[in-house]
């Protein structure tokens, strides 16, 4: 059982106040920090990206949460190297992909054909994280046998995958996504175990 | 009063220094409270503490420039951007690790208190009586009758909330009206309390947070974010309880940025008659004068300061002669424990965010219970209803899987163990003079490891939390143990052991060094043994047991 065990526990443990939990594991290690290459036109794509996968619906979506700038700063500041290079050029290897599949760039793409591709990299990242696991495992091992889990770091993951995470923290963490997907109280003032609840009614932000 | 002279100099700022100032001032001393680190405000000084999440640059995570600076933070689950300030800079301040140590430090005002877990319970006499019934390391000198009313002291001005029940391995205590259980767990203690034939019990967590307005602090606002510091002081911090206290009296100096580096010991006289301090910002050098030093620095620093004590007469330092200074570092193991999903209770949810989660005492090795391991174990855990962070597995995309997460999940519960560590010799801390931190200090060498006591332990620990989920009826119930360095659960204890004989403790029964009794040591440092409950209650009741004796002796003229 590895560290996002632990830290997946403790989210339980303190009902998800303390943040890091399951699959936002590619966190941060040493490495320089520089401009890994985010232009205007490649945060557009990633805000589009993130709408694709939490559109507008009654609340806002990705977009209006800005996600896409949210990637750029926390690939920048977060991301070790190896992620951060993975993450960058994964931006243009989805482009391609895009054109391979549709014959054109993702920002020309329908909201169906943009929906299309972004399934069909799910099913591919899939099978690329388990590869990198299992590639990691050994290293895992050994740090496990040093009793140093600690220095353990994930190989990246798939593109998709890291997009896809950021686009889920970026959202439900910025304000439209807590206040209005979510529902956000700063200070509750007291508590309550056993709230009535039904279909529909919305979570807590964090 | 002359000048840098006080009637007491208390170290660290943290609990227990809290504590002895407070304790000290209201005696009427006069006293001067030293911390390393620099200022940090009740409320004003408490930056992220309302703000929203998104106003956070890195919505909670760290940069990698932070990874760098913090390294041992960043291998565990405190590395967190709301608190990157509070740790100490690793850079500035080094340890060697001849095995892992995993060393979590607060060098600031108020030190762990702002940052601590806040759970509080007593120990019982069976732990007080352990090391002497098994014949492990020295028995401690007090029993628990000693500290009881210490405890009572300390738990009413604290603000201690929880749940009596009677348990003779958890003593009752003087209690605010405790928080709640919410329906899964009330249902999970239930199962577990018939299942268990009333052998086991799944009760709320006693926690130094107040569940109603408490000595001028208008108490818990259910926010969930108390180690930013709390704004409402809903719980027992430095801060926001022992340094106002203290104040009050018009008794209190503090001086920030101030690194003791020694006990300054008076050979002819056998008694210390100050200390010496680095100005962490300027570098100079300072000494204060005192009738009596409260070392509360910290378990491991205040045995550096020790260890850097009088050693022209000890060449390892005031309190060595015994031979156990340094050694007998203790902590608590956790990182392993199980979890499951509850079925049921889709009509119920929560509101706010309670300040703590439910406690399984200890039951093995209590009566009839034998295992082939010495002592026990607790669990702190929770049952909550998961939120967006869940994985989804069919709504991969789109307005269906945002909906999804906009809803909350199924109840999920899951505990970490917290088992005791026996004190081993072996198992110490020492000066490595081949390296120095920022100031030139030499700084400590870390040798300690879990043994075959704990490693049995650990296995118990995972099997009979999932033999307890499985039995309350928990569904796909999964355990881990990530291991455990020591240090890692932030109570590190021992060092500087108390005992009934000079010749094998630091410290006697009154917390005072054996070879200069006007010093104090009430810290983590003087634990004989380390239970498995969690520590912090315990040095508030042995400090102020501590300052009432030594301000009896001051007037008595005996020390």
């Amino acid at each position: 059982m590895d560290r996002r065990e632990l830290l997946k526990m403790i989210a339980v443990v303190t009902g998800g106040a303390v943040i890091g939990s399951e699959f936002f594991l590619t966190g941060c290690t040493a490495g320089g920090k520089a401009d890994v290459g985010f232009t205007p036109g490649n945060i557009a794509l990633l805000d589009e990206v993130g709408e694709t996968i939490l559109p507008a619906t009654t609340s806002p979506g990705a977009k209006a949460a800005q996600v896409g700038e949210f990637m750029k700063v926390f690939v920048t500041d977060c991301y070790p190297q190896e992620s951060q290079d993975a993450f960058v050029k994964g931006i243009n290897e989805l482009d391609e992909a895009c054109k391979k599949m549709h014959s054109k760039s993702f920002m020309d793409c329908t909201p169906e054909q943009r929906r299309d591709l972004l399934i069909s990299l799910e099913k591919e990242a899939k099978e690329y994280n388990k590869a990198q696991e299992e590639k990691d495992k050994p290293r895992w091992e050994e740090l496990k046998k040093q009793d140093k889990e600690y220095d353990f770091v994930a190989s990246p993951k798939h593109y998709y995958t890291m997009m896809k995470q950021l686009t889920l923290l970026g959202f439900f963490t910025s304000k439209p996504g807590a206040t209005q997907a979510l529902r956000h109280e700063a200070v509750p003032g007291k508590y309550d175990g056993a709230l009535p609840y039904k279909k529909g009614d919305k979570a807590w932000a964090e | 009063m002359a000048d840098n002279t006080y009637n007491a100099i208390v170290v660290g700022s943290g609990i227990s220094g809290g504590w002895a100032a407070k304790e000290l001032c209201e005696k009427g001393l006069k006293v001067l409270l030293l911390e390393r680190g620099g200022p940090h405000e009740h409320i004003k000084d408490y930056k992220t503490a309302t703000k929203n999440r998104w106003e956070l640059e890195h919505r909670g995570y760290t940069t990698i420039e932070q990874k760098k600076k913090y390294p041992v933070i960043h291998r565990g689950w405190a590395a967190s951007e709301e608190v990157m300030d509070a740790w100490t800079n690793e850079e500035d301040c080094p340890y060697t690790e001849i095995k892992p140590f995993t060393w979590w430090r607060s060098y600031r005002f108020g030190g762990r208190s702002v940052l601590w877990g806040r759970h509080s319970y007593r120990w019982s006499q069976m732990d007080f009586e352990a090391n002497a019934k098994e014949g492990i390391a020295v028995p401690w000198p007090v029993s628990y009758n000693d500290i009881a009313p210490w405890y009572d002291h300390v738990e009413k001005f604290a603000g201690i909330s929880g749940s009596a029940h009677g348990l003779p391995q958890l003593p009752d205590g003087q209690f605010l009206p405790p928080f709640e259980l919410n329906i899964a767990e009330k249902d999970v203690a239930d199962r577990i309390k018939k299942q268990f034939k009333g052998q086991r019990h799944l009760i709320i967590g006693r926690v130094a947070n107040i569940s109603v307005p408490h000595n001028e602090r208008p108490g818990c606002q259910y926010r969930g974010r108390c180690w930013e510091g709390c704004p409402f002081g809903g719980y027992f911090s430095t801060q926001s309880s022992t340094f106002p206290a203290a104040q009050k009296t018009g008794n209190l100096t503090v001086r920030p940025w101030s690194i003791v580096t020694q006990v300054l010991f008076d050979a002819a006289k056998r008694k210390a008659t100050g200390v010496e301090i680095l100005d962490a910002e300027t570098n100079q050098t300072y000494e204060f004068k005192s009738d009596i030093v409260f070392l509360c620095a910290s378990s491991l620093n205040s045995t550096w300061i020790m260890m850097n004590s009088a050693t022209d007469i000890w060449p390892d330092g005031l309190g060595s002669s015994s031979g156990e200074l340094g050694h007998n570092v203790m902590d608590h193991h956790y990182n392993m424990g199980a979890r499951g999903t509850i079925e049921g209770f889709e009509d119920k949810y929560s509101f706010g965010k309670r300040p703590t989660g439910f406690y399984i005492p200890r039951f093995a090795n209590i009566g009839n219970d034998k295992r082939d391991y010495l002592r026990g174990f607790g669990y702190q855990g929770a049952a909550s209803r998961s939120g967006w962070r869940r994985e989804v597995a069919e709504l991969n995309i789109g307005a269906d899987l945002k909906d999804a997460l906009s809803e909350p999940g199924s109840w999920e519960i899951g505990a970490t163990g917290f088992g005791e560590i026996l004190p081993y010799h072996e198992n110490k801390i020492s000066l490595d003079k081949s390296r120095s931190d920022k100031w030139g200090l030499p700084v400590l060498a870390m040798d300690a490891e879990l043994k075959e006591n704990e490693m049995k332990m650990r296995k118990d620990i995972v099997e009979e939390m999932k033999v307890m989920l499985e039995a309350a009826g928990v569904k796909e119930v999964k355990t881990w143990d990530s291991g455990h360095a020591m240090g890692h659960g932030i109570h590190e204890m021992g060092t500087a052991r108390m005992g009934s004989d000079r010749k094998t403790s630091v410290l006697n029964k009154w917390n005072q060094v054996w070879d200069a009794p006007n010093v104090f040591v009430t810290d983590g440092a003087f634990m004989t043994s380390s239970a498995c409950q969690n520590p912090s209650l315990t040095y508030m009741a042995f400090t102020a047991r501590a300052v009432d004796h030594a301000v009896s002796e001051l007037k008595k003229g005996n020390l």
